[in-house]
């Protein structure tokens, strides 16, 4: 009995670890009348840079910043660009010159989530490792060296029941390599929980995307979120 | 010269001004304070956002008089604000529009200014509508020109964006299409802007105030104004090119002393445009902290004046170099170079009064202005900025850059050294 307890706790360990290393990684939420579940890199910092203001999918959508802190500075780093006072200029051009409106800015993960999960077509962001309830995380797809190829059948990872039991989520990068006829042919773990990761590539190895001229190359992050 | 005859506001005294820009100050102060906290209420069961900016200037030059001021004393008739609502009404729908003001030497004099106002409809992300007094997109500056704190700099180049002339570029009333095309194959994004609408100039602004100097009283200066802006978003990160073209046809009208006979008083003045358009190039490139931006831009101007009795033709060119780099989060510094020519001929009957003014070379005609700034942001909202402007030339005419001769009745000095001190703030 003192072995399995000692067992748990160093495999919590090791599996807290690597997720560590990504404690700055966010995820990607929105509100329940979004009907996608995967989106673009490039939707997701048309949509922040109030160049878009739907999806592909035809769902309109309104950006939810979080104010400046590490949260913020990482999806600053991954989806955006710049500094936080680049995006302030930008936003304030916008707003001076009749262009766009100001952009909601919360205070912490909890208020984003709140917010996100009462407005209809709200999209924020949050840690990886914030539990979420009322909104979906998004999956969040960046175009390799091809054109945007479109998924056509998706099969959803298995979540680890102990992971799950655990509360331990976040998200999963992967790097994929598509074959001209639609198959995933290689899946690579660029960062996250090993575990997770593992689950992840087993079930985007079954992924079947549309048929291109050539090899095409995408980067997944895949959420894992234990409350839903 | 004749005497000046543009309009000197009642409450336009020195003493006035000093007093109006101290109130605007504090203003501003206290206005930062109180709507940090509420920029938004609900109206109809919708948002509404408010937002407004003020800034305070004090310009010292070691020469001539600069940008109608009186520099060479020190001047702090250098204010601006604007303060703006909009509302975004369903998802494809804004409304909004802003009231600004400014007092610039002896320019706008406090007499409020619709800025825009314009109802927006997005149908899609690659096409949009836009109508009512609407921002002119001409180069990477032209629509947020008055708006110091979203740069470096306290004031942009001058060759490009004369303060002076805003009146000439900052909106029309008309309407826009625009949009955002991405591009297949990663190869970036381009935006376009088309426009068309009418121009109509504050009798307070730059060029009216210029023809004063003739004797000439302003009663009316506009027309339309049709054109286009095209930028691309490059693959390569940071890198912004694009193009604008810009048309205009434009009409003053007033009262002004015949120059063929003096004593026969004022009579009738009308000027029009022959030909009169833009064509603006440019480049921006932003990579970590550091900014570099570039533009050139040719106005060439072909005017009948008199009623058809002259023909004048001034070709302007301006280009300039900046570069800014952020330091740290509350320091940056920057600096420019910034290029000015102008060239003049006139025909007809007024040609013997107006010799040919060809030679760029003279300071006459040019304005070559080295420029170094460092901004201090003291808070989020607030900022100050210093600046130094090194100026050979003073390209005072016909048509104006910041050089006018009403405050400079001495003559000009072919040198000018001028520090500028801004602060701004936001909300």
């Amino acid at each position: 009995m003192k072995n399995r307890r000692l067992l748990s706790l160093v495999a919590v360990v090791v599996i807290f670890a690597p997720c560590r290393v990504i404690a700055a990684d966010v995820k990607v939420i929105a509100n329940g009348s979004v009907k996608a579940d995967m989106i673009s890199a490039t939707e997701v910092k048309s949509v922040f840079l109030e160049e878009s203001n739907s999806l592909r999918d035809g769902t309109h959508v309104e950006p939810v910043l979080e104010k400046d802190g590490p949260v913020h500075q990482a999806f600053m780093r991954e989806y955006l660009g710049g500094s936080d006072y680049d995006l302030e200029s930008y936003y304030r051009a916008l707003v001076f010159s009749g262009r766009g409106s100001m952009p909601k800015q919360l205070g912490s993960d909890a208020e984003v989530v709140a917010y996100v999960a009462r407005t209809k077509g709200a999209i924020g962001y949050v840690s990886a490792e914030t539990m979420v309830e009322d909104v979906k995380t998004l999956t969040i797809v960046r175009e390799g060296n091809g054109a945007q190829r479109r998924l056509i059948t998706r099969v959803e990872p298995n979540y680890p029941d102990t992971l799950k039991r655990l509360n331990i989520g976040g998200t999963v990068r992967l790097q994929l390599t598509i074959g001209p006829k639609g198959n995933v042919e290689t899946v690579e773990v660029l960062g996250g929980n090993p575990i997770l990761g593992e689950a992840a590539v087993a079930a985007v190895r079954q992924w079947v995307y549309t048929a291109s001229r050539s090899r095409t190359t995408a980067e997944l992050t895949i959420p894992f979120d234990s409350h839903h | 010269m004749l005497s000046s005859d543009f309009p000197i506001d009642r409450l336009g005294g020195p003493v006035h001004k000093r007093i109006l820009s101290l109130v605007s100050l504090c203003l501003c102060f206290q206005a930062g304070q109180v709507t940090l906290k509420a920029q938004e209420f609900k109206l109809l069961d919708r948002t509404v956002q408010v937002h407004g900016f003020v800034s305070q200037g004090f310009a010292y030059t070691n020469n001539n008089n600069w940008l109608t001021m009186n520099t060479s004393q020190g001047s702090a008739a250098f204010t601006d604000f604007g303060l703006n609502m909009s509302s975004q009404i369903t998802d494809k729908f804004r409304v909004g529009a802003q009231g600004y003001d400014r007092n610039l030497g002896q320019l706008g004099q406090y007499h409020p200014s619709l800025d825009w106002a314009v109802a927006d409809y997005r149908f899609k992300d690659w096409f949009g509508v836009r109508g009512g007094k609407v921002k002119t997109t001409l180069g990477l500056y032209t629509d947020t020109q008055d708006e110091d704190f979203l740069r470096t700099f306290a004031l942009l180049p001058q060759s490009v964006y004369p303060t002076d002339l805003r009146d000439a570029t900052i909106a029309h009333l008309g309407g826009d299409i625009y949009g955002k095309i991405s591009l297949r194959r990663r190869l970036g994004v381009l935006s376009y802007t088309a426009y068309i609408g009418h121009r109509n100039d504050s009798i307070y602004s730059g060029y009216p105030y210029y023809l004063s100097s003739f004797g000439a009283q302003i009663k009316s200066f506009g027309g339309l104004q049709y054109g286009a802006d095209l930028r691309w978003s490059t693959p390569l990160k940071g890198l912004l090119i694009g193009a604008s073209r810009l048309n205009q046809h434009i009409t003053g009208r007033g009262l002004a002393i015949n120059p063929f006979n003096p004593g026969e008083g004022l009579v009738p003045y009308s000027e029009s445009s022959k030909a009169d358009w833009t064509n603006q190039f440019y480049g921006e490139y932003i990579v970590g902290k550091l900014r570099i931006d570039a533009e050139y831009s040719r106005y060439w101007r072909n005017q009948e004046l008199f009623g058809g009795t002259s023909e004048s033709f001034a070709d302007v060119r301006g280009w300039y170099v900046a570069g800014a780099y952020r330091i740290s989060k509350r320091f940056q510094i920057g600096s420019y170079y910034s290029h000015y020519t102008i060239s003049n001929t006139v025909a007809g009957a007024l040609a013997a009064f107006y010799p040919p003014a060809t030679d760029t070379g003279l300071p006459a005609n040019h304005d070559y202005d080295k420029v170094i700034t460092g901004r201090v942001d003291l808070t989020k909202f607030w900022n100050v900025k210093v600046e130094g402007h090194f100026m050979n030339g003073y390209g005072s005419g016909p048509y104006p850059n910041g050089f006018y001769t009403q405050v400079n009745p001495g003559g000009f000095a072919p040198n000018t050294n001028a520090l500028v001190v801004k602060t701004s703030l936001n909300f």
